[in-house]
Order: structure tokens, then sequence, then C-alpha cells
């Protein structure tokens, strides 16, 4: 049982509650397969079902989460997250279907977050989501448009102009 | 307590926030702060204390006039009486369904409600497909007919286990059991924090009757 908060002095640095969390479930990640979608996941990312909007005047291309599909497989989507997290000094944490960075640096809000999690839609087409777990919104925005994009660019699926989807079902 | 709520009665579908606070996971003054919510929603187009379908486009998607066939099925189901417009009570009770604290059970049955496009009681396995294709269409992915008969056979065999074609309630909690992620869509967290977002309301139910 943690029992950090027994103790009579405080730390000299302060972490965050999500600072500390980051710690404690990357230890505890299980190490799964990638999980499977079925069509009902598929269909439940539809923005008809995000009623977010109607709470907060946030314009769509703030949201906080990054979705794209690839026919590359986990292992390349992982060492191309694994890149970014180098380039930009972020600490990272892994499993097959799951990845966190977290900057060294704290931002305005604590040290920004990210989690990307794949998915697997049939064995050769996965969909990753990637989500801010923690810190400042604007910071992982820049994040997202400087570091993280750019670098997603050669491993992203987009259809096909000639509708050859075929290969989809290896 | 009567005296000053009678006066909001006037508009169609209002009810007492007390009422609404003890058949929903809502505190009352939760119920305040949506409903300071939904007299903006509500009179976006049509000032008449009701949303209409245009007016809920026009806060979810910016636009009064775009469709999408998954707003269309949350519009029906929040609007229990079926008169084509959401009133203030049924705004509560709905979204209700959604708060992290409501029953599993309340939200996996309105999943299957959702789905049931032609609330036939079952899920057909073209309602399935057509929802499939729905996406698809709203994130400009194309996929070809092949795949998406994969996507739509795998998962309904998983999920038709008594293979009769269809996807029955019993079978729907079944799977969603299995997989819980399923109706992650059917919390919205900040649903907890609503009078964080509406804090006026705290000053308007302190004031005299004379301010409505």
């Amino acid at each position: 049982m943690d029992s950090s908060w027994f103790k009579k002095s405080v730390p000299k640095m302060v972490r965050t509650k999500q600072e500390q969390e980051f710690d404690e479930t990357s230890e505890k990640i299980t190490w799964k397969q990638t999980e499977t979608l079925n069509a009902f996941h598929i269909i439940s990312l539809s923005e008809g079902f995000d009623l977010s909007p109607l709470f907060e005047e946030k314009k769509r291309e703030e949201k906080e989460e990054l979705r794209f599909a690839t026919t590359l497989p986990a292992s390349s989507v992982i060492s191309t997250l694994e890149e970014v997290a180098k380039a930009g000094k972020f600490r990272i944490k892994k499993s097959d279907s799951m990845v966190r960075l977290q900057g060294e640096e704290s931002g305005r809000k604590g040290k920004l977050a990210i989690a990307a999690e794949i998915f697997a839609v049939t064995p050769s087409f996965l969909v990753v989501e990637v989500k801010k777990d923690s810190g400042d919104t604007l910071e992982y925005n820049q994040f997202c448009s400087k570091e993280l994009r750019p670098a997603l660019k050669d491993i992203v699926w987009t259809s096909p102009v000639d509708g050859s989807t075929q290969r989809l079902l290896d | 307590m009567g005296c000053y709520w009678s006066k909001k009665a006037k508009t169609p579908g209002y009810e007492d926030p007390a009422v609404l606070a003890a058949e929903t996971p809502f505190t009352v003054n939760e119920v305040e702060a949506l409903h300071e919510l939904f007299k903006k929603l509500s009179s976006s187009i049509f000032d008449d204390g009701l949303i209409h379908k245009e007016e809920f486009q026009l806060a979810l998607f910016k636009n009064k006039d775009k469709r999408n066939l998954f707003a269309d099925r949350i519009f029906d189901l929040f609007d229990l009486k079926r008169n084509g417009v959401i009133e203030f009570g049924e705004f509560v009770r709905s979204l209700g369904v959604f708060h992290p604290n409501a029953p599993v059970e309340d939200k996996t049955a309105f999943a299957f409600r959702l789905y049931d496009l032609r609330q036939t009681g079952y899920i057909e396995r073209e309602e399935l497909k057509e929802m499939v294709l729905a996406l698809l269409h709203e994130s400009e992915l194309v996929l070809s007919d092949d795949v998406i008969e994969v996507i739509v056979d795998k998962t309904y065999s998983e999920a038709d286990k008594k293979g009769d074609g269809r996807i029955d309630q019993e079978e729907w909690r079944e799977f969603v059991l299995k997989h819980p992620s399923l109706i992650k869509n059917m919390t919205l967290p900040y649903l907890k924090d609503i009078t964080l977002a509406f804090p006026s309301f705290v000053m308007s139910s302190e004031v005299e009757d004379s301010e409505i």
C-alpha cells in the first residue's frame, strides 16, 4: 500500500498527481496484445456521439484526440513514436499496444504527458489514438503540429484514389 | 420553494430541479447549471425554450444544417415524448445516463436503443453495416465493400451468439460485458464539473422573483 502520505516532510519538488500516476500505471501496464476493434468500436468514434461541443466553446481542431489509420505493423508505429520521444526529450514507456510519453521538464501545467493506443481493425489495418494525458493543452497542440504530425506523415494511411483496399484483408 | 419555481414552469417540459435531481445522478445545483445551458441551446434559433433539431445540430457541429446519423439517433432518444423537440426535463434525464455515476445497465440499454436504428427491438446486420458506412463516410475513409463485410461479419458472429441473424438486448448485454470499452461513448466525464462550466447560475438562484 502506498503510505507516502504518512511521511512527515514534504518532498523538495512537489510532483503532480498525474506525474506520480504516470510512473505507477506504467509499471502496471499489462503487456497486452493489440486490442481488436470491432464494428461497434468503430461506430462509437463518430463525432455525432461527442456531445462535448454542447458544453464548451472549443473548436474541434483544438480537441485533444488525434486518430489515424495505418497499414504498417504496430512495431513501426511504436518505433516512430520512440523517435519522436527522443527528438523531443520525452521519457517513454511502452507495451505492445500502448505508448506513453512524458516530457522531462514541467510546462505551464506540469509535465506534458501523451498516450498513444494501438487498435487492430484487421490484422493489417490498425487505428492509433493519441491523446493528452496531462499538462497544458496549448503545449500539447504545439507538440502535435510541430513534432508529432510531421513524424507520422510516412505511416498514416489514407484512402487510395483508385479504391484498392483489397490488401487490407490480408 | 414552491412559489419561486412555479413562475418558471410556464415553459413546456420544464420540471422542478428537485424532482430531476432525485431521479438522475445530478444534484439540484447541477440541474440548475444544466438549465443555464439548456436556455442557451434552446434559444439559439427559435426562442421557445425547446431544443429543435437545427439548434442541436448547430450546437454540436456549429452548422445547423449538418446531418449526422448518430446525432439524429441521440436527438431521437433524448426526445422521450417523440414530439420533435427536446424539452428541459428530457434533456436532463437523458444526459443523466451519460453521467459517470449512472449505472452501467442504463448506459448499455441506451446504447442498444441508439444502435437499433429502426427500433425493432433488435440490431439487425443491415443496421450495423449502415452505421459502419455512415462512420466511414463521416471520416472520409473509403474502404472496399469486401473489407467492410469482413469487419461486420467478425463483429456480428461474435455478438449474435444465438445465430438468428440479429442481436437482441441480452446478446448485447453479454457483448458489452466482454468489451466494456464499447460503451465508452456513453460517459461524458465533464458532466461532473458542470457547475464549473456554468457558474452564472449561482447568482440567479439567489435573486428575487422579480428577476424572472
